[in-house]
């Protein structure tokens, strides 16, 4: 059995309807799992679930083969890091830090120890005898980091830690933060709803929608190959065509043009689906393969490259085209689905 | 010029102010400190050197001292349950913890005394069930005061306090809990600290109210409890000494100015919180 395991959770907090519905999980030892999906999808739920504050109305929460289901939070020793850092704002850092070892009665120069040294892990140094009203947004979210893992918890919970940074300390902090789950080998769950955040920083991800996982796979599987509309929406894909199974690499569209496509599926009426970037735009006598015609009629601006929407017989095509050759509205262009590209869900 | 227009608006409230408070507060402490010897400060020191006076004094800040501590402990659970209320329930709740608010403060203290008294139901209870023989002298004591002292500021606790729990994040319990505190420790190390502000505006509001409350020492201390607001009445009224007068209520201003300081010292020590030097 793997070390952590969510297993058949349901949650529900009227009786009615489920948050959660038949969840599965499961985690390997020192893995950084990411819980990705849009809001209100039971992401929060699920971690609210395995901290301890949520009993689920249905399931076994199975960590290193020991039932914590019903176990109390307080007794589960996990590190938490709440979205709003949650630090006791009349505690200085040192005391913040010291919180939990103090409840586990650790000696008093075992403490000094072990809040030395993990602050000077987490880049705090010096900042000892601040308070939480004086350190900036960075330096909290560090020290909320420093205490979930000065107590040596056997999971580390972290709900939407960096959503409350800019752009830029967001980008440092989770390379700090997979970078100290991987020198502590810590089991991590991160809950997000950026993709690009949860694809560079987990080992797996666990994409959610409607209170169960839609796909849990490594996070190349997920952007190479969603299995779902949902996943594939969610992580950037449009253009969703419907197609008719001819052969294991051909199907056919709604006005009878064929596609081919290198990874077949076994549905008979499946959807082929393509990211706008991977979409070519080619010259009309160009023989290529899956060629579709159509006119542009809107043009967006994106910085490194226009998106265009064009008018096919197939419906609305969402296609990204270079900034050296610039597309006018009402202009007729062909482009090509290459044929790796394609995802039928 | 325009500047300094805006300086008239001050002007009517200063006008009320000095007619009303500066100048009756003049007129009080002036005669107690300018005798036919000069400015001196004797008529408070030979209030002090009687032992009535002082007796009287201690016991005003006894009756004030316990019915904070008291009000405080009642208070401060039943706020914070108040505080994790759902929002409907606890608009009614807070109705209800005001509602004593609403009467008459003699009503009030008239309901004390026909529960407290000789023949009221206390009384008749135990008597009844025979736990004791005679009645207990309960109406006419400090006890009888400090009671109808708690039901009187209690609500001003209670609304102060819920107030400030209000604002305490729930994921601060969370966060304690995580970290390994039970529910108890969780509240004491984490929301009753930072509930401070509120007790310590919560216990000048009751200090102070019931370092000058008269209504309900007067009804349920009777003649033998006198605190130093009755013992102002009795004074002027029944005596007719008006400087004696004025020098108790100056000693009453005084006491009550430094019990705020004293509390807001407290505080400041205790909040650390580093927020002035942010």
């Amino acid at each position: 059995m793997a070390f952590f395991n969510l297993q058949d959770i349901n949650v529900s907090y009227d009786k009615k309807n489920n948050i959660l519905e038949g969840l599965n999980l499961e985690i390997e030892k020192g893995e950084l799992v990411s819980l990705l999906g849009p809001s209100g999808c039971g992401k929060t739920t699920t971690l609210r679930v395995v901290a301890g504050f949520i009993e689920p109305t249905h399931g076994q929460f199975i960590l290193d083969d020991t039932d914590m289901t019903k176990v109390p939070v307080h007794k589960r020793n996990f590190g938490l890091v709440f979205q709003s850092y949650a630090l006791f704002p009349h505690l200085s850092v040192f005391d913040n830090v010291a919180f939990g070892l103090k409840l586990q009665k650790v000696s008093k120069e075992e403490i000094k120890k072990r809040v030395e040294n993990i602050l000077e892990v987490c880049d705090l140094k010096g900042f000892e005898k601040r308070f939480p009203k004086q350190l900036s947004g960075g330096q909290r979210q560090r020290v909320a980091l420093a205490r979930a893992l000065v107590v040596e918890p056997k999971l580390l919970l972290l709900d939407e830690p960096l959503s409350n940074l800019d752009a830029k300390l967001r980008i440092n902090m989770r390379v700090e933060i997979k970078r100290l789950q991987r020198k502590l080998g810590i089991t991590t769950i991160f809950v997000t709803h950026d993709q690009e955040e949860c694809f560079s920083i987990s080992d797996k991800v666990a994409v959610m929608n409607g209170g169960v996982i839609e796909q849990y796979d490594t996070p190349e599987n997920i952007y190479r190959t969603p299995k779902t509309e949902f996943v594939a929406r969610f992580i950037g894909f449009e253009n969703f065509i419907d197609l008719k199974r001819k052969d294991a690499h051909t199907y056919i569209a709604s006005d009878g043009s064929e596609f081919v496509v290198d990874n077949g599926c076994d549905k008979e009426d499946p959807k082929g689906t393509i990211r706008p970037e991977d979409i070519q735009i080619v010259s009309s006598q160009d023989n290529v393969e899956n060629k579709i015609t159509g006119k542009v009629i809107v043009r967006t601006f994106l910085g490194k490259s226009y998106q265009y929407e064009l008018d096919t017989p197939l419906g609305v095509i969402v296609v990204n085209g270079s900034s050296d050759h610039v597309l006018q509205a009402q202009d007729t262009v062909c482009v090509s689905l290459p044929k790796g590209k394609i995802v039928l869900v | 010029m325009k500047n300094q227009m805006k300086y008239l608006l001050l002007v009517p409230g200063i006008i009320l102010l000095a007619v009303f408070l500066v100048m009756p507060l003049l007129s009080i402490f002036l005669p107690t400190i300018f005798t036919e010897a000069g400015v001196t400060l004797d008529s408070y020191i030979q209030f002090f050197q009687d032992p009535l006076n002082v007796r009287i004094f201690i016991r005003t800040l006894r009756v004030a001292l316990i019915t904070t501590i008291i009000c405080v402990f009642l208070a401060v659970p039943a706020a914070y349950y108040m505080s994790r209320c759902k929002q409907s329930v606890k608009g009614i709740l807070m109705t209800i913890s005001i509602f004593p608010l609403l009467t008459n403060s003699v009503i009030r203290s008239f309901a004390w005394i026909t529960i407290l008294g000789r023949n009221g139901i206390i009384n008749q209870i135990l008597t009844s069930i025979g736990i004791v023989e005679e009645p207990i002298q309960m109406l006419y004591t400090e006890f009888a005061i400090v009671i109808g002292s708690v039901y009187l500021f209690l609500p001003l606790m209670l609304t102060t306090l819920a107030g400030v729990m209000d604002n305490i994040e729930n994921d601060m319990m969370e966060a304690a809990e995580s970290l390994g505190a039970n529910r108890l420790v969780a509240f004491l190390k984490v929301i009753l600290p930072l509930s401070l502000p509120g007790i310590i505006v919560g216990s000048t509001l009751v200090f102070t109210g019931t370092l000058s409350a008269y209504t309900t020492p007067q009804l349920l201390g009777g003649n033998s409890n006198t605190v130093m607001a009755t013992f102002i009445y009795e004074k002027s009224m029944s005596l007719g000494d008006w400087e004696g007068t004025s020098v108790i209520a100056v000693i009453m201003i005084i006491t009550t100015v430094i019990a705020m300081k004293v509390l807001n010292t407290i505080a400041n020590r205790l909040d650390k919180r580093g927020g002035d030097n942010a």
